[in-house]
C-alpha cells in the first residue's frame, strides 16, 4: 500500500511528468467541480495552504501552556476546543477536541479504527502507520504489546485507556511532564513535546538522562 | 471500545477493531502533491455539504474489500469521491471520462 508509482515530483508542464491514473482522477474531479460552479477556482490551493498550517506544533503549544499552567490545562480538559481559540488555534468545522490527560496510573493511546480520524487542527494530517489496518486493529485488542512495538513499556499497574475517534470527535493526549523541566520556560517545554507523545504510542523521556527516557516513573 | 474475536467476513471492511492483521510497521511517506490537493479536495468537499467525511468514509466502504485492499488511501478516496458525484447526480460518467482524457492529454509528450 502507498507505493503505486506516483513517486515524482509535481511537474506539470514541464512535459516529462505522467501522473498515474487516479491523480488524472483527482484532477479531472477537482477540474469537472470548478467548472460546474460547485467549488471555487482557488479553494483546493487555499485549502492546501491550510493543510500546511497544521503540524504538531500546534499540539505542542497546547501541551506546554497546560504543563506551565493548571488553569489553562483545567479548561483545556474540559473543553479542548476552546482552549484552542486561547491559542488562536482555530478547529476544524463540527469538530470536538477531547483532551485525555496521562497520569501516574493512566495512560492514553489514540486511535480511529473505521479509518483515520485525527486531530489533525493541532498536529496535522496523520502518519501512514495511524491508517493502516495493523494500527487500527490492534490498539484496541492488545494496546500493551502493540505499544511495545513503539519500544514503550506500560508496565501492567498502569491501565491504558484506548479512544477510538469519529469524524466529530477528535482526541489529542496530554503527555505527562518530563522530569528535570521544572526551570523550563513554555517554550523550552515546547520544544520536547513530539506527535507520537500526544498519539500516546511514546511517552516523554526525563530531560536530564535521555538514555533512559522511556522510564519517568518515581 | 475493546472489540472480542470475530470474523472479519462479518463485517464491513472498515470496521477493523480487533480485527487478526499484518503485522505492525511503523511505516510514514512523506505526502505526494497529488494526495495532498485530494486531502483538501476533500475538505472543500465537505465545507460545501457535497461530500461529509462520514459519507466519504462509507463511500470508501461500498467499495468493498477486495478494492480497498489493492488501492492505495488516497487512491480510495478519489474512486470513493466519483462514485458518490454520480450517485448524487452531480458528475456523470460520460463527462468524467472525456475530462480524464483531456487531463491525459496535457501531459502527453509529443515523439520527437
Amino acid at each position: 500500500m502507498g507505493e503505486h508509482g506516483h513517486g515524482h515530483l509535481d511537474t506539470e508542464g514541464s512535459g516529462d511528468y505522467t501522473p498515474g491514473y487516479y491523480e488524472i482522477l483527482e484532477r479531472s474531479l477537482a477540474d469537472l467541480l470548478v467548472e460546474k460552479g460547485r467549488i471555487g477556482a482557488n479553494e483546493i490551493r487555499r485549502e492546501i495552504e491550510v493543510l500546511d498550517s497544521r503540524n504538531p506544533a500546534l499540539g505542542a503549544r497546547l501541551v506546554a501552556r497546560a504543563w506551565s499552567d493548571a488553569d489553562f490545562k483545567k479548561r483545556l480538559l474540559a473543553n479542548g476546543r476552546k482552549a484552542c481559540e486561547e491559542l488562536s488555534i482555530t478547529s476544524y468545522e463540527d469538530t470536538e477536541l477531547i483532551v485525555l490527560e496521562n497520569t501516574e496510573t493512566v495512560h492514553n493511546l489514540v486511535v480511529c479504527t473505521l479509518c483515520s480520524c485525527y486531530p489533525r487542527a493541532v498536529l496535522g494530517l496523520p502518519p501512514d502507520w495511524y491508517k493502516l489496518k495493523p494500527y487500527r486493529a490492534r490498539a484496541v485488542k492488545e494496546p500493551r504489546t502493540l505499544l511495545k512495538e513503539f519500544g514503550t513499556i506500560i508496565p501492567d499497574d498502569i491501565a491504558i485507556h484506548v479512544s477510538d475517534a469519529t469524524a466529530q470527535v477528535r482526541y489529542l493526549v496530554l503527555p505527562r511532564r518530563p522530569a528535570g523541566t521544572e526551570h523550563f520556560t513554555e517554550e523550552g517545554l515546547a520544544t520536547l513535546v513530539t506527535r507520537d507523545s500526544m498519539i500516546g504510542v511514546v511517552q516523554l523521556g526525563s530531560v536530564r538522562s535521555p538514555a533512559e527516557s522511556i522510564d519517568e516513573r518515581r | 471500545m475493546s472489540a472480542g474475536n470475530h470474523d472479519a467476513a462479518d463485517w464491513l471492511p472498515n470496521d477493523l477493531g480487533g480485527v487478526a492483521t499484518a503485522p505492525f510497521e511503523r511505516v510514514e511517506h512523506p505526502m505526494l502533491p497529488w494526495e495532498k490537493r485530494c486531502h483538501a479536495l476533500a475538505d472543500v468537499l465537505d465545507f460545501h455539504k457535497i461530500i461529509s467525511t462520514e459519507e466519504k468514509r462509507r463511500g470508501v466502504e461500498a467499495l468493498g474489500e477486495a478494492t480497498i485492499n489493492k488501492l492505495s488511501y488516497y487512491e480510495r478516496w478519489v474512486v470513493g469521491f466519483a462514485h458518490l458525484l454520480f450517485a448524487k447526480g452531480i458528475i456523470t460518467p460520460e463527462e468524467l471520462a472525456l475530462k480524464m482524457s483531456e487531463v491525459q492529454a496535457r501531459f502527453s509528450v509529443p515523439e520527437t
